[in-house]
């Protein structure tokens, strides 16, 4: 068994509306071991990204604040830290890349200035030692030619590479934790899968466990070792990748998965319609609610479901929130 | 096809929107009570207080409170209060007006540029640039000394200088909001240009050209009470620039006759920059959101 | 070939590019493009980003850039119509827009959206546009009471429907759907997309169906065309271009879509680098400088495009 670097215990976080606090987080567990990579999946507002700006202790003050719950770090609860610890943790022990290359460089500095600036503060490296450490994390993000590059600013780099600074950024200080938020969303398909390579090399060569946040099933099929399906700010389903994707528990999984139209080995003339998830996301005034939050877009919904909320059940190795997932 | 989200109560317009997030600002809704103030004063005052305000009915430098003439008398013994009333009217019409004439010139050049781009902004552009550094008080001035100093004159005058910022912000909205897909989408559903440029784009354009054309007056204002300061005015009308320039040389011995007008403006002023701040957040959409 | 709604020959799509001094050069985001399309029929166009695309696309409809070739639509030569006759002609050619918040006037109700192209056109009578715009609605599964509303009050997928509905309003011959669910979560996808085939189905639509998304793709289309850097690089129907893919970039491409099929292990090839500059492409193949494949003949000559079996075709010399 390896180590449990993070756990997340009942985590509960509220937004304040006019109506009043509604949990865009609602008792959400989870842990993540040394080395693996786990996902996070669900259609945007499910609280795939408000569940990693928690972890990174980045949550916007005004917007949402921790309620309930407990962040373990290495068995230190995050939320009792001192802000200069935290500081300490973030970007180096836990680091992040996000979706929008273009806008998360600061577009005055050069790519080397800011790789060094992380080594520096976090590293305590001199001048010299960080510029060098930053070219060759350019080289190990492969950018071509990193010596010549690492003067460049961003605005010379494409949208590639420039997500290759960042993921240089964010492992300059080899973090226990690495959490991508839709890292390729904004990239195209070649480029995706230069960076997915990228990053599983980087993973495997280094240990750093990779949290992925992504709302696409084939990313998450080819890169993640476990997955956490969310809705609504609850998690529907958890388990590992083969057997959540090959027989899912939860029928909003199976929703996500078959309505998708994925390239498969073989193609035939045939093409059925897509299966459809009707409806959309509920609104965040019923977030609080006791009773299963994806029952108004579920075929096979009953009064149970509409009247209480569903536990957590086991199946193995895997886990859903529903309650007819014994007959899935 | 199920369609399992709810529907908004009633729909509610971009307009109602506005106006609740306008209400909910405080000092805009003081900003505009004053104002309406203002404005009802200006159009029922001369019809409710009596008297030619030209008229000298005292003894000049009258103190306030003497005699029945509550705010006192100027230095040739006029009623500082009937100036005051009839000076409203007047201050409000060439604020009103010149930033009409602002806000007219300064779409129509503004609006063509970002719409036709090529040599048509080429040409607009320059014109504008010109008229931007043109220093703005001498040029009045000179339109003034040369046309004459009447109201009307005095109205285009500003309006002349002052177009150049509401070109720009129009040009600016115009040239992006052309490149977004709802304007494409009229084009391909074969919208003239006309009604491209009047129904689809300039609506949408219109929020921060209002709160330029809601300050605009405020400056109109300020800037007749210039020329009226430097003695470059219609004498047959009382604005309240008049007013104070008028009396300037006395304000060491009777500074009432100064400062009346002087607050008369400043408040006014005041209330329209609430007001246009008020709009400004109003018709903000990033800022509607919850 | 007789049933071809749309075809497209040797089209040019450029832009005026400022240089330095005043002068102006031109950049071609479409180079010398040709296909065509049948009558109820679907033809993707694929490609990344910068690859011509959508301009492509908009460029036979007239909405962008200044087109250059043959543009035969419905019988009529469409690069040759200006002014009136133009505008008239846009009613047999309407796009579906990518970005559901941008692509409706925020100023309008959702019906004056829809009617917008039947106003300004003059599709239809006037005392029958209300009865049009409430079939339209139906039609795209939106509620009556809905039309009241504006586009704010709707979620990205009804605003798609909106647009949807824009667009049929003027019974136009060709649809140009442009990235139209790339912006959409994936159950609203499913909902669009099952939506546009049961219009192709019912009303005999034909789609010119721009994407990125090959699983997108390979679902909707009947016909894809390849794009890289303003080149049609492999033409194919939609069986052989994805079971027996011929040019090195669309085989990179395939390899690099992510996919829960365990069976379907393809080994990834990549392709390093960027696309070489639009405003200075190279003499040669303009994938040269990325292809794993690449020998001296392709430096020297661009590859035409011809066949490799029966109507599929590629621009490659080693296809």
């Amino acid at each position: 068994m390896t180590e449990t670097l993070l756990k997340v215990e009942n985590l509960r976080i509220e937004l304040d509306l006019r109506s009043g606090p509604a949990p865009v987080i609602d008792d959400l567990s989870l842990e993540l071991k040394a080395g693996e990579t786990l996902s996070f999946v669900g259609e945007s507002g499910c609280g795939k990204s408000m569940t990693a700006l928690a972890i990174m202790g980045l949550l916007p003050e005004k917007v949402g604040s921790i309620a309930a719950g407990r962040i373990l770090f290495q068995g230190a609860d995050m939320a009792l830290m001192k802000d200069a610890d935290l500081r300490d943790i973030r970007g180096n022990e836990i680091s992040m890349i996000f979706q929008e290359p273009m806008t998360s460089l600061n577009p005055v500095y050069t790519v080397g200035e800011q790789i060094a600036e992380v080594l520096r503060r976090h590293k305590g490296m001199n001048h010299a030692d960080a510029w060098k450490r930053a070219t060759e994390l350019m080289d190990a993000v492969r950018i071509p030619n990193a010596k010549a590059r690492v003067a460049d600013y961003p605005h010379q780099m494409s949208g590639g590479q420039r997500q290759r600074v960042m993921i240089a950024i964010a492992l300059a200080c080899a973090p226990k934790i690495l959490i991508a938020d839709e890292p390729t969303t904004a990239l195209d398909v070649t480029v995706q899968a230069q960076i997915f390579d990228l990053l599983r090399d980087l993973g495997r060569e280094t240990g750093t466990a990779i949290i992925l946040i992504s709302h696409d099933m084939g990313v998450v099929a080819e890169m993640a070792d476990r997955m956490v399906v969310m809705y609504a700010g609850r998690k529907a389903e958890e388990g590992p990748v083969d057997e959540v994707i090959s027989h899912p528990r939860h029928p909003y999984t199976k929703g996500l998965i078959s309505c998708v139209p994925h390239l498969l080995a073989e193609l035939t003339e045939d093409r059925p319609d897509l299966t459809e998830v009707p409806g959309i996301v509920p609104s965040l005034d019923s977030f609080g609610t006791d009773a299963c939050l994806f029952a108004s877009r579920c075929l096979l919904a009953d009064d149970r479901c509409r009247s209480k909320r569903p536990p957590e059940m086991s199946f193995g190795l895997q886990t859903s929130a529903c309650w007819k997932a014994d007959t899935l | 096809m199920t369609q399992v989200d709810e529907i908004p109560a009633k729909p509610r317009s971009p307009f109602s929107e506005a106006f609740e997030m306008f209400r909910r600002n405080h000092a805009a809704v003081v900003g505009l009570i004053v104002l309406l103030a203002i404005i009802i004063v200006a159009i029922v005052g001369p019809m409710v207080y009596p008297g030619d305000p030209f008229d000298m009915v005292w003894i000049p430098f009258s103190p306030p409170g003497t005699e029945g003439y509550f705010l006192g008398t100027d230095y040739l013994g006029r009623d500082l209060l009937s100036l005051l009333i009839h000076g409203a009217k007047v201050s409000l019409t060439v604020g009103l007006s010149a930033a009409f004439v602002t806000v007219t010139i300064g779409i129509t050049v503004g609006a063509l540029a970002g719409f036709y781009r090529g040599w048509v902004e080429e040409v607009l552009m320059r014109l504008t640039e010109f008229f931007q550094v043109l220093p703005t008080l001498l040029f009045s001035m000179v339109i003034v000394s040369l046309f004459g100093t009447s109201l009307w004159m005095i109205t285009l005058a500003i309006g002349l200088v002052s177009w150049p910022a509401v070109a720009r912000i129009t040009r600016a909205e115009f040239m992006r909001i052309r490149e977004l897909e709802y304007v494409t989408a009229a084009r391909a559903g074969g919208v003239k240009n006309a009604r491209l440029i009047f129904s689809v784009i300039l609506p949408n354009a219109l929020p921060p050209i209002i709160v330029q054309a809601a300050l605009m007056v405020g400056s109109a204002i300020l800037f007749e009470a210039g020329l009226s300061f430097l003695g470059l005015t219609d004498p047959n009308v009382a604005s309240w620039g008049q007013i104070i320039g008028s009396n300037r040389e006395y304000i060491l011995d009777a500074s009432f006759t100064v400062t009346v007008p002087g607050l008369a403006i400043f408040v006014t002023v005041l209330a329209i920059s609430l007001v246009g701040d008020g709009l400004n957040d109003a018709l903000n959409p990033k800022l509607r959101q919850r | 070939m007789t049933n071809a709604l749309l075809t497209v020959e040797n089209l040019s799509v450029r832009f005026p590019v400022k240089r330095r001094w005043g002068q102006t050069s031109w950049l071609y985001a479409v180079d010398d493009v040709s296909f065509e399309i049948k009558r109820g029929e679907t033809l993707a166009i694929v490609g990344e980003s910068g690859s011509g695309k959508t301009t492509a696309a908009l460029g036979v409809a007239r909405l962008v850039g200044n087109s250059g070739g043959f543009v035969n639509l419905d019988g009529e030569d469409f690069l040759a119509l200006e002014g009136g006759a133009l505008r008239r002609a846009r009613a047999k050619v309407q796009v579906i827009f990518q970005d559901p918040y941008s692509s409706l006037n925020p100023r309008l109700r959702a019906e004056a959206i829809v009617r917008e192209p039947m106003d300004s056109l003059g599709t239809l009578p006037r005392a029958e546009r209300p009865d049009r715009v409430a079939e339209l609605f139906k039609q795209v599964g939106l509620r009556p009471e809905q039309m009241k509303l504006f586009p704010h009050q709707f979620s990205g997928g009804q605003r798609q429907r909106i647009g949807i509905a824009r667009a049929l309003s003027t019974n136009p011959e060709l649809i140009i759907c442009d990235e139209a669910v790339s912006a959409l979560d994936v159950a609203v996808q499913a909902q669009i997309l099952n939506l546009l085939r049961r219009l192709q189905r019912d009303l005999g639509l034909t789609y010119l169906f721009i994407s990125h998304d090959l699983g997108v793709v390979q679902h909707m289309s009947d016909h894809i065309a390849v794009m890289y850097m303003g080149k049609i690089v492999e033409y194919a129907d939609r069986l052989s271009l994805f079971n027996d893919p011929r040019h090195p970039y669309t085989k990179a491409l395939l390899s690099a879509v992510p996919s829960v099929d365990k069976k379907r292990k393809v080994e990834r090839m990549l392709i390093p680098g960027d696309p070489p500059d639009p405003l200075n492409p190279p003499s040669g193949c303009r994938f040269a400088s990325r292809c794993p494949l690449v020998e001296d003949a392709c430096l020297a000559a661009q590859p035409p495009l011809k066949a490799v079996n029966g109507s599929h075709r590629a621009a490659c010399i080693k296809a």
